[in-house]
């Protein structure tokens, strides 16, 4: 089986956010990247996949040359096969829809059958690049997947939707999935696979080798600023009894969370 | 020269970080006080205990360039497993032949502890065999009794053990100094610790209106501690660079690197305490488990003034 697996570098989930001076965007100066959260589970089930059923697995990332290192150590390190590196000016300016069609037509090159990304990136969180490159392959996607399961060229998922109900989905291969937190636990490398990850074949392209001219973001974003501090704390006073009534009333009334 | 520590051996370091960080919690070290920590399946199913056997035992075939930075990591996390011993031993066997013991151990599935003689044992009670190192060298011990001492460190059992060994044709010395700089690797990342712990906390921790870290007495701690842990590094890695290419002055070299990797941790952790205020002497705050683990590795392996002496006798004659 000839899988493939989206994942973006983006900071660590516990980096703290700087914004730029301008207010352009995030700072990533000097923050820790790693392969995003919910990437890691898309790549852990590619893997498993794999382990599975055979075959091998691609990564796929539209980002920095730097990132090499990154898809070294977050994707090839523990077991993906070899990985596409889409790193020219164009791909790094390039938007969702941008970055979709990159990705999208790299996907295509490689023949694969089944692609996994992540249901959000860490970073800008927009959810909307996976259901667009189903959209560019004329494949299925299924979002927010917990479990996931193939048997010849049918596939079996479950989708967490809101309020906890669970829906299960099947269908026929192509398909995109896009894996949701408790899909799998992601593996750490092991230190023989950091060595050997070194030598497994990274290639690294740019959006004209793809035939494509023009994946300028459509969108511009502006104005990013922290989120407004919090309030100071606020001790209640009196006994329990009262203590309590006052803060059942406080969240209900002034924080509105009840 | 490059006196550097190569891409490899950074990306080594960060992924038993990274790993070590995620799972090795304040909460697991707390819980190994009580009861047997489990982290040895994860260090065997990540390749640390498999980093200095040779490829054909199953191994890395890395030497202590490689392994002083996990060390160090280990230390970091105060990671209750006998790491230390585990790195003394496993050469110490693979000189003596005992090539069975090297893939157990490589693999995770035996453990074996080292101790020298007439001193503590840690962790024996869960060992498979236990290594005495002597004045004349190494001996094998596969059957033995174990019996449990008090120790500062909860997450460090120590045990006096007993019973007839047999010896082992491996370079004791050299296991010693490996059990040396190990424990000076990992006093250097607890330091480490230690201090982030404190430079975390003055930036949290408010007084007069502001965080008392931008006072500039409790900088002064901090940046006295930082020094002595900065001044430390660099002898520790001379060290490593000299057990790993087996430098003539290799004890003077590790014992350098225990006593300067001993009296900066020791310092963090009296500065982060003064830093940390009353909160830093209780129980319930984490501080404690890193301030212990320094405690006792300052005098695992040769107290300061031990290896004192072992480096003056180096530098000039007994």
């Amino acid at each position: 089986m000839n899988i493939g697996v989206c994942a973006k570098i983006s900071p660590h989930a516990d980096a703290r956010i700087k914004i730029k001076s301008d207010g352009s965007g995030v700072d990533t100066k000097g923050e820790k990247l790693v392969v995003g959260d919910y990437d890691e589970y898309a790549v852990e089930e590619a893997i498993r996949t794999k382990e599975a059923h055979k075959g091998a697995v691609t990564a796929f990332t539209v980002g920095a040359t730097s990132d090499e290192k990154l898809v070294r150590s977050g994707a090839l390190a523990l077991g993906v096969d070899k990985a596409v590196l889409i790193s020219d000016d164009a791909a790094v300016n390039a938007g969702p829809l941008g970055t979709a069609k990159l990705l999208a037509a790299a996907i295509k090159e490689a023949g694969c059958e089944i692609v996994f990304t992540g249901k959000a990136a860490t970073d800008d969180g927009n959810s909307q690049v996976s259901a667009m490159i189903a959209e560019l392959l004329g494949w299925a996607q299924v979002s927010q997947v917990t479990k996931f399961a193939i048997e010849g060229t049918s596939f079996t998922a479950t989708r967490a939707m809101d309020a906890g109900v669970l829906q299960i989905v099947s269908g026929s291969l192509p398909v995109v999935i896009t894996c949701e937190d408790g899909l799998n636990d992601p593996r750490y490398p092991k230190l023989p696979d950091i060595m050997k990850a070194k030598r497994k074949p990274l290639s690294k392209i740019g959006a004209g080798d793809l035939g494509l001219a023009d994946v300028a973001a459509t969108s511009s974003e502006s104005n990013f600023a922290p989120p407004p501090p919090r309030p100071a704390s606020r001790i209640i006073e009196g006994d329990a009894a009262s203590a309590a009534q006052e803060l059942v009333r406080l969240l209900r009334e002034e924080a509105k969370v009840i | 020269m490059r006196a550097a520590f190569t891409e490899d051996q950074i990306m080594l370091r960060d992924t038993v970080r990274d790993t070590l960080a995620a799972e090795c919690t304040p909460a697991a070290v707390r819980a190994s006080w009580e009861q047997p920590s489990a982290f040895w399946p994860l260090l065997a199913e990540q390749g640390v205990l498999a980093l200095t056997a040779s490829e054909e035992l199953g191994g890395l075939g890395m030497g202590a360039l490689d392994w002083v930075l996990v060390l160090e990591e280990a230390g970091r996390v105060a990671l209750p497993e006998p790491l230390i011993e585990h790195i003394a031993a496993v050469e110490l066997l693979a000189e003596s032949g005992e090539a069975e013991w090297v893939e157990r151990l490589a693999s995770g599935e035996a453990r074996v502890t080292v101790f020298q003689s007439g001193g503590y044992a840690v962790s024996a009670d869960t060992a498979d065999a236990v290594i005495r190192l002597g004045d004349t060298g190494a001996e094998l011990l596969t059957e033995f009794t174990t019996v449990r001492h008090a120790a500062a460190d909860g997450s460090r059992p120590l045990f006096t053990v007993d019973g007839a060994g047999a010896p082992l044709s491996g370079d004791a010395d050299a296991a010693l100094d490996r059990a040396i700089l190990a424990t000076a690797a990992q006093l250097l990342g607890l330091g480490n610790q230690v201090l982030d712990l404190a430079v975390e906390y003055s930036k949290a921790r408010r007084q007069f209106g502001k965080p008392i870290g931008s006072f500039q007495a409790v900088q002064h701690h901090l940046v006295d501690a930082l020094l002595k842990l900065k001044f430390a590094a660099p002898v520790v890695h001379r060290a490593a660079h000299s057990v790993a290419t087996n430098d003539p002055q290799r004890a003077l070299h590790v014992s350098m690197a225990k006593i300067y990797a001993s009296e900066a941790a020791s310092l963090a952790c009296r500065k982060s305490l003064q830093v940390h205020g009353a909160i830093g002497y209780t129980f319930e705050y984490d501080l404690h488990l890193w301030m212990k683990r320094v405690w006792a590795l300052s005098e695992a392996w040769g107290n300061p003034a031990w290896h004192r002496n072992r480096a003056a006798s180096s530098l000039f004659g007994a």
